[in-house]
This record gives structure tokens, sequence and C-alpha cells, in this order.
């Protein structure tokens, strides 16, 4: 979306709602700027390795920090976790999954897979737009990344 | 020679004396006399002849030396006149009789007494012959004996007729003596007159006890109307054979087989022999017989080329043949080509004394057919233990054959049917992970929207909206909160059916101590003791268990909201014979009518409105509690608090 600045953060998200409050979210703890929004894990992998629409990209520009869904059309979020951290150009980018799913199997595939943190999105709006700021907070402004040379 | 030979004759000596007697009467007398000497000499003469012809005769001397013999003398003596003439009698001495017989006759002789005996003599060959010996002394006037005059009758062939039969009597004697069977000698009036030892053996009496006995005393009361139809049966005919129950002196009984026979003296003999021995033989024998004859099995016996030699009526049964079809046929012909080499074998096995067990093998029926059987094969040996025969059991285990076959069958059907069954669990459990993962996932995405834009319109627009409408808004949600509580509750509940339990020795304080940690914020602001007894360790999965303590903790605490002064206790405590672990409160309780509801999934005694709940936590609590074998159930009255008991006992998984 916006490709002269540096992205901070790619949210990949499907469910119009919740891309919706968690762009609310976002906005409300200022991170409003540096978002890309990718709607599917196809969209999320081209995006991240600047491929198609994005080859103009630099892999290197980021982003900061990935919020993954895990239920997406076409390429699903363990795929495209796969891919990130089986990349060495991207595997040092923090991925938070982010997912509705409480169940187990995801919990323990996406840790096996190398995710840097796993978030149940509650159903309370006051939790889930305090789950949403920490995460901004921690991973973009606390969190110290490294360089990573191309 | 003529003188002496008139002196020999007693009688003729006497006449001729009377003859001169009467001749000295007269002239006439005289010539009469001498006509009527002359007649008798002639008399004498002719009586000398015959007495020749008929008697061994020899005239000795005082001292015994033969003076005169007969031819017959000779002949029989085989010496001639002139060896025997100067001789005493030693030269026929055979020594035969003891010396005082010898000094006994010579006494009788030697006293003028005549001397009449039997005597044995031996001839010139060494041959011996008996002689009827009359020996008459003849004295001179001074009463001395003058000569002795011997005449002898040969009795040769009645001594030895008599010899023999004293041979044949003692013969006779001693097979009745020694008979093993007994033998009994009875009178015409059936009073036994005899007994042979064995006999007395038999009766336990002694011969002189039998003896005057009469059958009835020796036979059983029920034999004794018997004994008169047996009595004139014996007499009526030459041979009778009957067995008879006989009592000994001690009153024990035995069977004895009898032979009588009316005997040519009129006495009657009878033979018994006791037959108690062989008559238990011949049971044992006939019963091992019908045992072998009811058998179902077939039990054949063969000699060692394989010739049947005896065929039951098991075998006839299984193998459709009769015994006159298979007795002295080879066996050979039940065992179907491609086996002939078993027989051998078999065969070959006993001649090696060993024995051939449970052999499932095929044999060939009459019909053609075939049929499965077990075969036992063991040696029969003759008395001396030398191996002649086998004998074979054979039974039919076609009927088996099929059960097993049967059950090979099942088996795989039912290792078929296991396979299928497991395959559709697996899919209905990978349906059911699919499903909740959606409801995990796609359910909870609405809720949250619900949830998030109400909010969103209340940020936005709340200032702008009248009360009621933000109140509507804050109902809205609440319900999606709700839902989304209801929903991770019913997925961890349908979680426990699915995850394995993994058990392990658990230290039950610790995980009620770890579990009211977790309660803290239930309990903060309030008054509530909490009394933990003495809790034994359990063998369990710890975080399902710990979900079970947690549960209940977290009802006591709740419904205990409005005491003032809540009490929770904790133990371990004997409930109705059982051991179980108890959480007590001192709460809001609830009514036992109810209870059957309890531990139903969002089931609730309560209003939400008095208490907040999902009602799953029972139902958790239940099945965890069902998986480890165990059993929960609580007692209560409304307003008097509530106790709910769990234990953890067996094995099962739900």
């Amino acid at each position: 979306m916006n490709e002269s600045h540096a992205v901070e953060l790619l949210l990949v998200e499907d469910n119009p709602q919740d891309l919706a409050l968690s762009l609310r979210a976002l906005k409300k703890a200022n991170f409003a700027n540096q978002i890309h929004v990718a709607r599917d894990g196809a969209e999320a992998l081209e995006f991240i390795f600047c491929e198609g629409p994005h080859a103009a990209r630099k892999i290197a520009d980021g982003p900061k920090v990935i919020l993954l869904d895990l239920k997406l059309p076409k390429v699903d979020g363990l795929e495209v976790l796969k891919r990130i951290k089986g990349d060495p150009r991207t595997k040092m980018i923090p991925v938070v999954v982010l997912t509705s799913s409480k169940e187990q199997s995801d919990v323990i595939e996406s840790y096996q897979l190398g995710v840097n943190s796993y978030i149940v999105k509650p159903v309370n709006f006051e939790r889930f737009t305090g789950a949403v700021r920490d995460l901004g907070l921690y991973w973009l402004l606390l969190n110290q990344a490294p360089k990573v040379d191309d | 020679m003529a003188n002496t030979a008139l002196d020999l004759l007693l009688g003729g000596a006497a006449l001729a004396l009377m003859v001169l007697f009467s001749l000295n009467a007269g002239t006439r007398k005289r010539i009469q006399a001498e006509d009527r000497l002359k007649s008798s000499l002639k008399e004498i003469e002719d009586l000398k002849a015959a007495l020749d012809e008929h008697a061994i005769v020899a005239i000795t001397d005082p001292r015994g030396r033969i003076t005169y013999v007969n031819d017959k003398f000779c002949a029989i003596s085989k010496y001639s006149r002139d060896e025997l003439l100067g001789q005493d009698h030693r030269i026929i001495n055979s020594a035969h009789h003891p010396k005082a017989f010898i000094r006994d006759l010579w006494t009788t002789i030697g006293s003028g007494r005549v001397w009449h005996g039997e005597i044995k003599n031996r001839a010139k060959d060494g041959t011996f012959y008996w002689v009827d010996t009359t020996l008459v002394p003849f004295l001179d006037e001074r009463g001395k004996p003058r000569q002795y005059v011997a005449i002898r009758a040969d009795i040769t062939a009645r001594k030895a007729e008599e010899e023999a039969r004293r041979a044949t009597e003692a013969r006779y004697r001693a097979l009745f003596e020694y008979a093993p069977d007994g033998i009994l000698i009875a009178d015409s009036r059936s009073q036994y007159v005899d007994a042979n030892a064995s006999m007395c053996r038999m009766l336990g009496f002694t011969r002189g006890e039998l003896i005057g006995m009469h059958a009835s005393n020796i036979v059983v009361p029920e034999e004794i109307r018997h004994i008169e139809p047996a009595l004139s049966a014996i007499n009526a005919k030459s041979d009778y054979h009957r067995e008879w129950r006989f009592r000994r002196k001690d009153g024990s009984v035995f069977t004895g087989e009898v032979i009588a026979t009316a005997m040519p003296d009129g006495n009657l003999m009878g033979m018994v022999r006791d037959i108690t021995e062989r008559k238990r033989i011949e049971a044992a024998a006939a019963h091992l017989a019908s045992i072998v004859e009811s058998s179902d099995d077939a039990i054949v016996g063969k000699d060692l080329s394989g010739v049947v030699t005896s065929w039951n009526a098991g075998a006839e049964k299984i193998f459709g043949y009769s015994a006159e079809e298979m007795r002295g046929r080879p066996v050979a012909r039940l065992i179907p080509a491609e086996r002939q080499h078993e027989e051998t074998e078999i065969l070959a096995c006993i001649r090696r004394g060993e024995r051939v067990i449970n052999f499932d093998t095929v044999r060939l029926r009459k019909d053609g057919g075939t049929i499965d059987v077990s075969v036992t094969v063991s040696a029969i040996r003759d008395s001396s233990g030398a191996i002649v025969g086998a004998s074979k059991v054979a039974r039919d285990i076609t009927q088996r054959k099929r059960a097993e076959e049967e059950i090979r069958r099942l088996n795989v059907e039912l290792e078929q049917r296991v396979v299928e069954r497991t395959a559709q669990l697996e899919a209905a459990n990978k349906e059911l992970e699919a499903f909740s993962y959606s409801v995990s996932h796609d359910l909870r995405a609405p809720l949250r929207a619900m949830d998030g834009f109400s909010q969103a319109v209340l940020e936005d627009f709340g200032p702008e909206m009248p009360d009621e409408g933000r109140s509507q808004l804050r109902v809205i949600r609440e319900s999606a909160q709700r839902m989304g509580e209801l929903i991770d509750d019913l997925l961890s509940f349908s979680r426990l059916g699915r995850q394995p339990l993994s058990k392990r020795t658990v230290n039950t304080g610790q995980l009620v101590r770890a579990a009211l940690a977790e309660l803290n914020a239930e309990r903060e602001g309030r008054q509530v003791e909490i009394r933990i007894g003495e809790l034994p360790p359990c063998e369990c999965d710890p975080a399902l268990l710990k979900q079970v303590w947690t549960n209940l903790l977290s009802n006591a605490l709740k419904y205990t909201g409005k005491r003032e002064n809540a009490l929770v206790e904790v133990g371990w405590a004997e409930f109705q014979g059982e051991q179980a672990y108890f959480v007590r409160d001192n709460g809001a309780g609830f009514d036992m009518r109810y209870a059957g509801k309890l531990f139903g999934v969002f089931q609730r005694l309560h209003r939400a409105e008095e208490y907040e709940g999902t009602g799953v936590g029972l139902a958790i609590v239940q099945r965890v509690v069902h998986r480890h074998g165990g059993r929960v159930w609580a007692e209560a009255a409304p307003d008097r608090g509530a106790t709910f008991y769990f234990t953890l006992k067996g094995e099962t998984e739900l």
C-alpha cells in the first residue's frame, strides 16, 4: 500500500471484520501508517518475497513484524510460516500467530515452525485491542531486531 | 521111588493102612484086601498124576535138603532135577521175605504143624515167581519131623495183578490227593465219605469234619433247594456240570465250578474248581469290552503287519465298515493314497515301543469320503512284554476342525471388522477434530465482530445515542462474550474425551494447592476458610485431575459467595464403603431432587443472575473421573452446603 516507506507491520487476515477490528486497534496505538495488509497466504508470500505486484520491493525492507492468521484462503498460515522461517532471508522476521484457534496441534506446530509468539484472539474487544496494542509495542518498539544482510 | 511116592500121599497112605487092617480078618478077606489094595494103589497113582499136573511138589528131609521135586517144580524154578536134589531151598530164595517170616515158617513146621503162606522165589535165570505154599511135616514114631512135603501153586500172575492194582490205586490216590481241584466223594445217601486236600483248603474244613457232612452244609442257603435235583441228575447221567455258590467254614462265599459223576460202586464223585478269580477276570474283561464297544471313538487292534484284529462299534460308525468287513484285512484300506507312508511310520514307532499321541490326520470312509481324525496308537504287548501289535484310538474331529475353521473365519472377520471400525472411529475423530477446529476458529470470529463493532459504535457514536441504545449495545456485547465462554468450555470438554491419558503417581495435596492458587482471584476480598485434610497420592493424569480440583474448588468458592464466613473443606474419607476424595462447602447447596442433572453438559441448578457459569464444569469433572475408572457423586441440601465426592479406582478408560 505504502511502498515508499519501509513497512513496519504485515497483517495477514482474510476475515474483514477481524481485519477492521485489528486495524482499529492498531490505529488506536498509532501504528496505522506502517501497516501492509494481505488477505490470503499467497498475497502474504508475494509481499514478503517481493514477487508479482511487489517485485519492486526489497526483501530487506521488512516488514519488521508479521501478524499471521492461520486459517487463510489459498495458502494457509502454517505454510506461510514455514516459508518465512525456512528462508534465510526472512527467517529473522518475528512472526506472531494471531488466530481464533485454541487447538493444541496448531500451537505446537506453530512453535515447531519457529513462530515467535502465539496469540489467541479474544472475543472481548477490549482484550483484543489490548493484545494487538501490546504486540505492536513489543515487536515494533521494544524488540531490537537483528540486521539481516541481503 | 514108588515107596517114596506112596509116602508122599497123605490121603493115599491112610487108605492103604485101612486096607491092610481089613485083610487081617481072613484069607478071603485078604484076597479081597489085596484086590482092593491094588485098586487103591492105582487110585493113589492116579491121584499123584493128577497132583503133579496141578501142583508144584517138593519133599525135603528134616534138615531141609531136597529129596524130591516134580516136573512143575523144575519148570518154574528153571533148575533141572539133578541141580535141585540134595540142595536146600536157599537155592530159590528171593531174599524178599524178612528173616522173621522164615523163622516163623520153620518154627511152625518144626513143631509138627502145617504152614501155609505165599512165598516169592527166584528162578535160576534170576526172574521171580510167587507160589502159594502148603508145608506139611511128617513125623516119626518119636514125634519128630521125618520129612516135609511142600505143595505149591504158581500165583505169580495173581501177585502181579495185585501189585499192578496197588500201583494203580496209589496213582489214583495221589491224583486225588494232589489234584488242584477239590474232590468230594459221597455215598449213596449223599453223605461225604472222602475229600481231598484241595477241597479241605477250599472250604476251610478238615477232612474229618467233611466226612459225614452233606452238600447242604457247604453251599449257600439259596443253593440248598438245587441239591436234590442235582443228585438226581448226577445219578441219571454220567456227567454233570454246574456252577455253585459255596460257603466256607468261616462263612465266606466263593463260586465253584462243579463236575460230578456217579461211580460204579454207587458213590458219587464231585470235582470243584474255585472260579472266583476267573469270574472276576471275566467280569473285568466284559467291563472293558463294553467300554471299548460303547466308545464313540474308533478303537482298533492291529498286528505288526497292519492287519486289523479287532474293530469296535465306534470304528464302524466312524469309518462305515463293519467288524466282519475289517477283521483280518489290512488297515491301509482306510488310508488315503497320499498318506500311506503314515502307517509305515506309525508301525515303526510302535515297533520301537513308542506311542503316537493325538496325531491329526485324514482317513477314508467306506463310502469314499474322507474324515478328519485324531489318532493315538499304543503298542500291544503279550504277557512276556514282547510287542505283538498296536491299538489305535481314532477320534472323529470333523466337528472340531469345522469349529476351528469357523473360529479362524470369525477371527479374520472380526479383525476385518476391527480394522473397519477403527478406520471409522479414526474418521469420526478426524471429523470431530475438524468440527471443533471449525467451531474454535469460525464461530468465534463473528462473536468477536459483534463485540468489537458494538464497542466501536459505543466509542464512535455513544455520546449521541440515547441511554437505552447504549444499554442494548452492552447486552449485545455481553451475549457475544458469554457465547465465547460457552464455546471455549464446550471445546475444552470435547477435548477431554479425545485427549489420551498420561497417568503417573501424583501428590494430591500439591495438586489441590496448585488449583487453589489459580483461583486466588475468586477469593479476593472475601473471608474464606479453607481446610485441607490428609490426601493420599493417586495414579492419574495430573493435568486432567488438576482440572477436576479446579472446577470443584471454583464451584465451592462460587456458591459460598454469599456467605459471611465461607468454609471449604478438602479431604479423603471412607464413604459408603469406598475411599473417596471430597470437597465440602457451606454454600448455597442444592435440592437433591435435581442431583441427576448435576453432571450434564450445560445443566445448571442455579439461575445465571444468582451464580454465573456455563454448566460445563461438573460435566468436565465427571468425564475426567470416569476416564480414570472412578465415580463422582454429590450430597447437598438447599442453603446447607454441598459435598462432592470422587474416586479414581480402576484402570478403565471411557
